[in-house]
């Protein structure tokens, strides 16, 4: 791979068991024969913690604050499945709208996204064309590659990512004729791939609206045990919880930290007077059912579901996100 | 440099004034901002307030926007920041965000009876409703407050709520018999039945605790009050106060943007999930 001096690389590296994104300094461990990384690329734009800024106050004074914005250098991400993009794109609503996030921005702006399509699902809990996404999607990216027999097909969407393909150079040459046929193949084939239907996306928000308060909740989500992984992976979850951490009381001194957070713990709605909005299993499932396939649809007119599979793969006790779509489409009081 | 919403603009403490006693008590606190910082708000808006190494809380701004030189707030002693705040003097620093959320649409009801129906430390958020139509009295018709307290000890504003008697119709209410008190004995949702205000040409707005909310409504509804002319504000846990951080939502709506003010019509389309 040719050496970008001007950008941080982060490409999928097998480390600690898993495949993850990581700044490449050396190639080693690298590779684009990964099948998923357990993270998405959200955790580079929007980190498991971060310092929102410091505090310090002497005894009697006024409190100095000094905001910690980010700062990075540009990078690319090497090798991003058109799931996680798409997730991408999600996330940038959340943190746009009425307010923009100064800390999400500043890394995202520094960002080019390169993509690499799913020729073929690369795990059996995919089911990114069931919420209405395809495995050679662009949502997001700024340059996609798919692989060919002998080549990779690469096409650059943005100015970002033209501005890669150029310093690239001499890697890159002029697609021809026969490579297009190929690529259109290749893309046609990987929709061709058995993956998870969810039966009725388009119903599923009405569908979703109409049986909020039925006993499939309770149901559904008896075994949960709140580790909230599946939150933790997921590419469009965004959730966070805002803290004070103090290293020193004398002058006070100390940190505004946002990390992560997830609706499937019982005190991320608890109020302090002990009432709680969504007090069990059955709320919080429903919540993250709810929000990905009715709440965000009805404000943002898409779901807040990219089909990565992270969830249904990683929960410890089996739940299953397409497995409660098609049953609460399914269900008849 | 994008504008950072979520750095707070520091405020000195002016005013303490301890409003209740008991277990959960309240004191209402005015403040200043300073480095000539500041924002304006509407009536029924709220604010971030920071403690600076406990956190932030979200409350209600209690005084009108027209008062320019204070907010105040009045807080209930309750978690890690209403506590360390109950401990904080004139003169102690906070930082505040804001404004936050939406209002009440006060403009919409010139030349409208206004009833507001409060309990408890409900009185806060819409006391600044009081305050603005008390200040533009020729915009409205007549002006009633319904307020109850546990005890007569547990009434905010008793001095300022004194001030208006003739200007604006009141009608307390204490739970439960206590020497002295002469004015109604019961719940604020049976002092309205008791009162019968008319729903002609008349918007009700109410706050308190949930329960008293829901009978309050039902009473209104009971005196002929149409959804769309009742108001109440909703509360939930919030962290960032502009939609993202995710958990004060009520289906679809986040209540730190799309509330906390609602028509009853609005709030009754959403999942009973508050």
């Amino acid at each position: 791979m040719a050496k970008l001096d001007s950008h941080d690389v982060y490409m999928p590296a097998f480390v600690d068991d898993n495949w993850n994104y990581v700044v490449i300094d050396d190639a080693k461990a690298a590779g684009l024969d990964f099948a998923k990384t357990i993270h998405s690329p959200k955790n580079i734009v929007f980190p498991q913690r971060e310092v929102m800024f410091t505090f310090e106050q002497e005894k009697g004074g006024a409190p100095v604050i000094a905001q910690t914005i980010p700062d990075p250098r540009p990078f690319v991400v090497f090798g991003v499945r058109s799931c996680d993009a798409k997730g991408l794109t999600l996330t940038d609503i959340v943190f746009s709208k009425e307010y923009e996030d100064p800390y999400y921005w500043a890394r995202r702006n520094k960002g080019v996204f390169v993509g690499l399509s799913c020729n073929e699902p690369p795990d059996r809990t995919c089911f990114c064309v069931s919420t209405g996404g395809s495995p050679h999607g662009e949502d997001g990216l700024d340059i996609q590659m798919t692989e060919l027999a002998d080549s990779y097909y690469v096409k650059s969407f943005t100015d970002k990512g033209k501005r890669i393909v150029e310093l690239g150079g001499s890697l890159f040459s002029a697609a021809a004729a026969k490579d297009k046929n190929e690529l259109e193949k290749v893309h046609a084939a990987s929709m061709t791939h058995q993956q998870r239907p969810i039966n009725n996306l388009a119903g599923a928000p009405a569908k979703l609206k109409d049986m909020f308060t039925a006993p499939f909740w309770d149901e559904k989500s008896k075994a949960c045990i709140q580790c909230g992984i599946c939150t933790f992976l997921c590419p469009t979850c965004h959730c966070f919880d805002m803290n004070d951490e103090v290293s020193s009381s004398a002058p006070l001194k100390g940190e505004r930290v946002r990390t992560w957070d997830t609706c499937q713990f019982p005190d991320f709605t608890m109020h302090s007077s002990g009432h709680n909005p969504r007090p069990d299993n059955a709320s919080r499932l429903r919540q993250r059912v709810c929000h990905k396939f009715q709440y965000f649809f009805e404000n943002h007119g898409v779901h807040q579901c990219t089909g990565c599979g992270r969830c249904v793969a990683k929960c410890p006790v089996g739940i299953d996100i397409v497995a409660a779509v098609n049953g609460a489409n399914d269900y008849a009081e | 440099m994008l504008n950072n919403i979520y750095l707070p603009k520091m405020a000195r403490i002016v005013r303490v004034k301890q409003e209740t006693g008991g277990p959960r008590p309240i004191k209402s606190f005015r403040t200043e901002f300073v480095n000539g910082d500041g924002f304006d708000h509407l009536p029924g808006q709220c604010a971030m307030i920071s403690v600076f190494g406990k956190g932030e809380a979200m409350i209600s701004i209690s005084s009108a926007p027209h008062l320019k030189d204070y907010k105040q707030f009045s807080i209930v002693k309750t978690g890690r920041v209403t506590t360390a705040l109950h401990g904080m003097r004139e003169g102690d620093i906070i930082g505040l965000r804001g404004p936050l959320g939406n209002c009440f649409p006060i403009d919409d009801w010139k030349g409208k009876n206004i009833i507001i129906i409060g309990g408890g430390c409900g009185l806060a958020p819409v006391w600044p409703i009081l305050q603005t139509t008390h200040a533009n009295k020729k915009d409205f018709g007549d002006l009633t407050l319904f307020y109850g307290g546990r005890t007569s000890g547990d009434i905010l504003y008793r001095d300022e709520i004194e001030e208006l008697r003739g200007e604006v119709n009141i009608q307390l209410s204490v739970d439960a018999e206590e020497p002295g008190w002469e004015e109604y004995v019961g719940f604020v949702p049976s002092n309205l039945l008791d009162k019968k205000p008319s729903p002609d040409n008349t918007i009700a707005i109410t706050c308190g605790p949930p329960m008293m909310i829901k009978f309050v409504i039902k009473n209104l509804q009971q005196l002929g009050f149409a959804d769309d002319r009742i108001y109440t504000t909703v509360e939930n846990k919030m962290k960032c106060g502009i939609g993202k951080c995710g958990r004060c939502n009520i289906g679809k709506d986040y209540v730190c943007m799309k509330g906390p003010v609602y028509s009853w019509a609005d709030l009754k389309a959403l999942p009973q999930e508050y």
